[in-house]
């Protein structure tokens, strides 16, 4: 039979251009079998067929039984086919890993370099612990092999062993860093052994100072840049835990920065400054000045330095390091910084975007906001089919081309929709940093606000690019930030209404948003309140009407409709209220003429499958309804208008201002003293409770099917009203312990605390009132809640308007209120809370960019419900990062552990010490012992299993037999193993961790 | 580290950052912005996560290296340019054909300078003499002149682009 080579089966996909899937499969299926082939010429090839095709995404992975027998082929070419398979497929869970523990053992001690490189350079891949325990006392000796090339490589897979068995460290540590220590040894294992040191480093840093000096030394004489430059990365870890390694080090560094050139250990040097902070070293004697200004005039140099866009964007990150520290410091090289707002590259663009907005004050706002719009506005939006091109330039490539620096021409790319969001927002941050502190133009900001929604990108796939819930989306924020400044900034108001007015009125809507029309509904919604809110502003009302009641109101989201719905009859009580001046023939043609439109308008929507937007049309319509009859039967020449719509329809209306109100204002409410809320409602549920239950068993009696059933209604009731009182006492009771204000506030004189327990009594009832205040009814609840914080004077509660209260509280409260209120807490003034010295002040900020159901939630259910928002965000973006995200998650939950068991560790240490110093002598002998005393401690953690397990492996071990049995042992060990990692803590593989702290 | 990755995701975030990396003019500087699966997650800013991606761009070819926050940007750079270096040793004016037809050869270098996702050899000539020593006398590996194979599939070229991208990302 005639098989196929690799370059056959590459030149044959080659020829099937276009049906490559086809011939890939076929070409598989022949594999299948020459795999199996006994001539391990054939069983090779076939192997490294599948990995080529294995590079396309074609599974292989059910070949890892011929990959182990390919692996242990004679040949060294066909073992390392076998070996190559390995790193590509295995996995630390693949089943046949155990089965490989005596194929790795023996390559380990091959004679041959090549040989013996295959499994140090395969096992990082596959490790488990497990397999370090037992591969261990073979892979240790290599560190001494005569051959630098093993030894480097040894080291670096020791040190994937001790990640997933950190016990590795307690033998092979001492070893590891007598390579450091010894001055004769090779260049480069000097070098590898570094990074390892590092990579140890900054997982445990305060482990690694004793080793300072002679990284110090190493870094001077070293004379290897590749090293430097990991070694002064070490060093940043280490100089926050060692101040006098600041002095000792600025000179060296200051040094190297003037004399390399290398732009990579210069750049280092200048970054492990700024992260080691010695740049806040002055009281360790350095002169802090002097080296900053080195720094700084370096990296301005890097910036400037035209042609080499790496140096420009590592510029930018170091930068963007100093700036949350020493933000003077950066803003005065805010030249060069805004020239790269406009470089071409994105990347860099990016970061000097974020730069701009850590070092934004109020003197260069809006220089930089006014050169993002003039971006925004100057590039083409992103055309979706950028793709093409890059399809088209692969056909012309040239395969034999030679692999030199690519030297195409740049052509100027449109704004991407990513980066496009990104320059919005961080406008939006910018601006709205501290409650506006930057902004000294508010007109300008308002101005600015919606020239931004005609930039808006168009629709992005929020949860491919997981930005769904981190930034919420950018219409809603802009919305919400033209919303805060209208109701904080008073001054402003006429000109922000005059600006929510164009875009609410249809004539103009397509001159201020963008073609794609997205992010319409969230703007218009926060529009059409304004208009409705602010009514009197208005410079067309009548215009403002007839858009809202358009048809094309009819196709945004339900939400938006209910705002709108609930603007209009506001809208058109300010009308008629102007109009009543001058009331003549004409005015009343008119506004018949607007009722009758917006009836038939609110008339299609009383049958709106939205309950809300049914709800609030249906009343309405009612109440205009009764207007437009009173207006008809109204006579010509009756002096005004009727008194319904002059006055009943505004007064729904009119009421004191809203005030911004501070999202912890609710948790401040005093809880009433005779509020118990642990007393069980019903005294008999238990009773109730045991005889439902009697019946239940009894069940079949006809009398008692009755009983039954009365009972089981019964039962329904009571279970249902008892649970809430418990639940409900178990919430403040939780509250309480969290926020402590509850009991802080009844400082005030007596009778405020009565009035207020009162009134919070009597707001009770409806849970709304205070975070759903809403239009009408609860513009003065609102305000009064408002007020609390200061002298509030219940009185001043227009009675009239609490006599509306119940009928139209339930619209307030639903569905639009409580949406905005949250957004309005932004006053340039301040929040009004009930304890305005709170911090929970300052947390507000955060919550305007949350997600406006967030909001709520957050500041209805007490602040444990963000802990799980939080995680569960995690677990998403973990099951999505499960490729790379996966390591680092144990390596993690291993440093994490470390950190935890520092008091452990301390009590272990004494014993520790004595065990290590025999290691340098038996090693092998030492593991064992090290092992039973490590299972004695762990003995009755959790995990009995393991104990016993380790214990049996142990013993086998020395004997070098493995049985099936022995196998046995680690499967099962395997999935043991697999539990513990989730458990936290009580792993005693984890409990004794490392202790080459006292080495 | 590569070992976590099953083949789908590995595809997957080939071909997120395939899209992110065409789509960049060769005036760019060469750091990429993370691809969608590897996006932070919000919370959690581990010295482990994934937080630079560095590729350069050699005519038909890019190399990619994922990598922590840990490494340097510009010596990231170098050790590709090492990397390019070498294999030019290797195979002699080296080209996209050589690499698709010698990819052991290529993995081969890769496993002389980095084990594990730590680096732990830069100098070329170290290198080169290694994965020399391992081939043995198989000596020069230069690919079949396959005349035929001038214009190339857009998958081939992904496929390039496959495993540069694949060892790439067992750097940690």
């Amino acid at each position: 039979m005639f098989e196929k080579s690799l370059v056959d089966l590459i030149r044959g996909m080659r020829g099937h251009k276009g049906r490559e899937a086809e011939y890939i499969q076929s070409a598989i299926k022949e594999c299948r079998t020459e795999i199996r082939s006994q001539d391990m010429d054939v069983k090779a090839t076939a192997l490294l067929k599948l990995i080529y095709l294995e590079m396309f995404g074609y599974d292989m992975t059910w070949a890892a039984f011929n990959i182990l027998e390919v692996m242990s082929a004679a040949k060294h070419m066909q073992k390392r086919v076998g070996y190559l398979a390995a790193v590509q497929t295995f996995r630390p869970d693949t089943e046949v890993l155990m089965l490989a523990e005596n194929l790795l053992k023996k390559d380990l001690t091959s004679p041959s370099i090549p040989t013996l490189s295959l499994p140090l350079i395969t096992l990082p891949h596959l490790v488990t612990s497990s397999l370090a325990l037992s591969i261990l006392p073979d892979l240790l000796p290599r560190l001494t092999h005569s051959q630098p090339a093993v030894r480097k490589k040894t080291i670096t897979t020791l040190y994937r062993l001790a990640l997933v068995y950190p016990e590795t460290l307690i033998v092979a540590w001492p070893k590891i860093k007598d390579r450091l220590l010894d001055e004769n040894e090779d260049s480069s294992v000097t070098a590898a052994t570094v990074n390892v040191v590092c990579e140890l480093g900054w997982r445990r840093p305060r482990d690694f100072l004793p080793l300072a000096p002679r990284l110090f030394e190493l870094l001077i004489e070293g004379g290897n840049n590749w090293m430097a430059i990991k070694i002064i990365k070490l060093f940043a870890v280490l100089t926050p835990l060692e101040p006098r390694l600041v002095k000792k080090l600025v000179r060296p560094l200051t040094n190297l920065i003037q004399s390399t050139t290398a732009m990579s250990l210069l750049y280092e040097c200048v970054s492990g400054i700024i992260q080691g902070g010695i740049l806040d070293g002055a009281d360790a004697g350095v002169n802090v000045e002097e080296v900053a200004d080195l720094c700084i005039s370096k990296l301005r140099g890097m910036i400037l330095l035209e042609g080499d866009p790496n140096l420009k964007y590592v510029a930018l990150l170091a930068f963007n390091k100093i700036v949350t520290t020493h933000p003077a410091l950066v803003a005065m090289q805010q030249d060069v910084i805004l020239r790269c707002l406009d470089d071409p590259d994105v990347s860099i663009r990016l970061q000097a975007l974020e730069l701009a907005t850590g070092m934004v004050s109020s003197d260069n706002l809006q220089s930089v906001v006014d050169r993002l719009m003039k971006q925004l506005a100057n590039a083409p939006p992103e055309k979706s089919t950028f793709l093409n091109g890059s399809v088209e330039d692969q056909d012309n490539t040239d395969l034999e081309q030679k692999l030199v620096p690519d030297k195409r021409g740049s052509e100027a790319s449109p704004l991407p929709n990513e980066y496009r969001h990104e320059i919005i927002s961080k406008i939006l941050d910018m601006c709205a940093a501290d409650t506006y502190a930057n902004i000294t133009d508010f007109e300008w900001y308002i101005e600015t606000l919606v020239k931004l929604i005609r930039q808006l990108p168009g629709k992005t796939n929020d949860t491919l690019t997981g930005r769904h819930d981190r930034t919420l989306n950018l219409p809603a924020r802009i919305g919400s930030q033209l919303l805060d400044v209208t109701v904080r900034v008073k001054e402003l108001r006429p000109e922000a209404v005059r600006a929510a007015e164009r875009l609410a009125t249809m004539s103009s809507r397509g001159m201020y948003f963008a073609s794609h029309g997205y992010g319409q509904a969230e703007i218009l919604e926060v529009a059409a309140w304004l208009c409705g809110e602010y009514a009197v502003h208005l410079s067309s009302p009548y215009e403002v009407i007839n858009s809202l009641v358009h048809d094309q109101t009819k196709d945004f989201a339900s939400s938006t409709i209910g705002t709108i719905v609930q603007a209009i009859p506001k809208v058109f009580a300010s009308i008629t209220k102007s109009a009543n001046q001058e009331w003549n023939a004409s005015r009343k043609g008119t506004l018949e003429l607007m009722l009758g439109r917006i009836t038939s308008f609110l008339d299609t929507l009383s049958a709106h499958p939205n309950l809300e937007v049914q709800e609030r049309s249906v009343e309405f319509l009612e109440l205009l309804k009764l207007g437009s009859e009173a207006l008809s039967a109204a006579t010509i020449d009756a002096p005004e208008a009727p008194l319904l719509l002059i006055h009943a329809l505004p007064a729904l209306f009119e009421g004191s201002d809203l005030n911004p109100v501070s999202s912890a204002a609710q948790k401040k409410v005093p809880i009433p003293e005779d509020l118990d809320l642990d007393t069980p409602l019903n005294p008999n549920l238990d009773t109730i409770l045991r005889s439902s239950q009697l019946i239940d068993e009894e069940e079949g009696d006809d009398e008692q099917t009755t009983a039954f059933n009365k009972f089981y209604f019964e039962r329904e009731i009571t279970a249902l009203a008892s649970i809430r009182p418990t639940t409900r006492s178990q919430y403040v009771e939780a509250d309480n312990d969290e926020a402590v204000s509850y009991q802080g506030i009844p400082d005030s004189p007596q009778t405020q605390a009565r009035k207020k327990a009162e009134r919070a009594a009597r707001n009770r009832d409806d849970p709304f009132y205070i975070p759903g205040g809403a239009h009408t009814p609860s513009d003065e609840i609102a305000s009064v809640i408002g007020k609390q914080a200061g002298d509030l004077d219940v009185d001043s509660i227009p009675i009239v308007d609490l006599n509306i209260d119940p009928s139209q509280l339930q619209h307030g409260q639903s569905t639009e209120k409580p949406k905005k209120k949250p957004k309005r807490k932004f006053m340039i003034a301040a929040d009004e809370t009930l304890d305005p010295t709170s911090d929970q002040l300052s947390s507000s900020f955060s919550d305007t960019r949350a997600p406006r159901s967030l909001t709520r939630n957050l500041s209805n259910t007490a602040p444990s419900s963000s802990v799980p928002a939080t995680g569960n965000r995690r677990n998403f973006l973990s099951v999505d990062s499960s490729n790379l995200g996966a390591f680092s998650l144990s390596d993690q939950e291993q440093s994490g552990t470390l950190q935890l068991d520092i008091e452990r560790r301390l009590a272990e240490e004494a014993e520790m010490a004595a065990a290590l110093k025999e290691v340098e002598r038996k090693r092998l002998e030492l593991a064992r012992q090290e092992e039973e005393a490590r299972t004695h401690v762990a003995e009755g953690v959790d995990e009995e299993g393991i104990v016993v397990k380790r214990k049996k492996k142990r013993s086998k071990k020395p004997a070098g037999d493995e049985t099936t049995e022995q196998s046995l042992v680690d499967t099962l060990k395997k999935k043991k193993k697999k539990k513990v990692k989730k458990s936290e803590g009580g792993d005693p593989v984890q409990d004794s961790q490392p202790d080459f702290t006292e080495q | 580290m590569q070992a976590a990755i099953d083949t789908a995701t590995q595809q997957t975030l080939l071909r997120q950052i395939f899209d992110l990396v065409s789509a960049r003019p060769s005036s760019a500087c060469n750091f990429l912005p993370l691809p969608p699966l590897l996006a932070p997650a919000a919370t959690s800013s581990s010295p482990d996560a994934p937080t630079q991606i560095t590729y350069r761009h050699y005519a038909t070819l890019y190399f990619i290296l994922i990598s922590t926050s840990t490494e340097s940007p510009l010596a990231l750079l170098d050790f590709i340019q090492v990397f390019v270096e070498a294999l030019d040793r290797l195979f002699e004016n080296v080209c996209e054909l050589d690499l698709i037809f010698g990819f052991e050869t290529l993995h081969a270098v890769l496993g002389e300078m980095v084990v594990g996702g730590v680096v732990i050899e830069t100098g070329l000539e170290k290198i080169v003499a290694g994965v020399k020593e391992s081939e043995g006398v198989k000596g020069k590996r230069k690919a079949v002149n396959a005349s035929s194979s001038a214009s190339l599939g857009k998958s081939s070229g992904f496929a390039g682009l496959g495993w540069a991208t694949g060892t790439g990302s067992s750097w940690r």
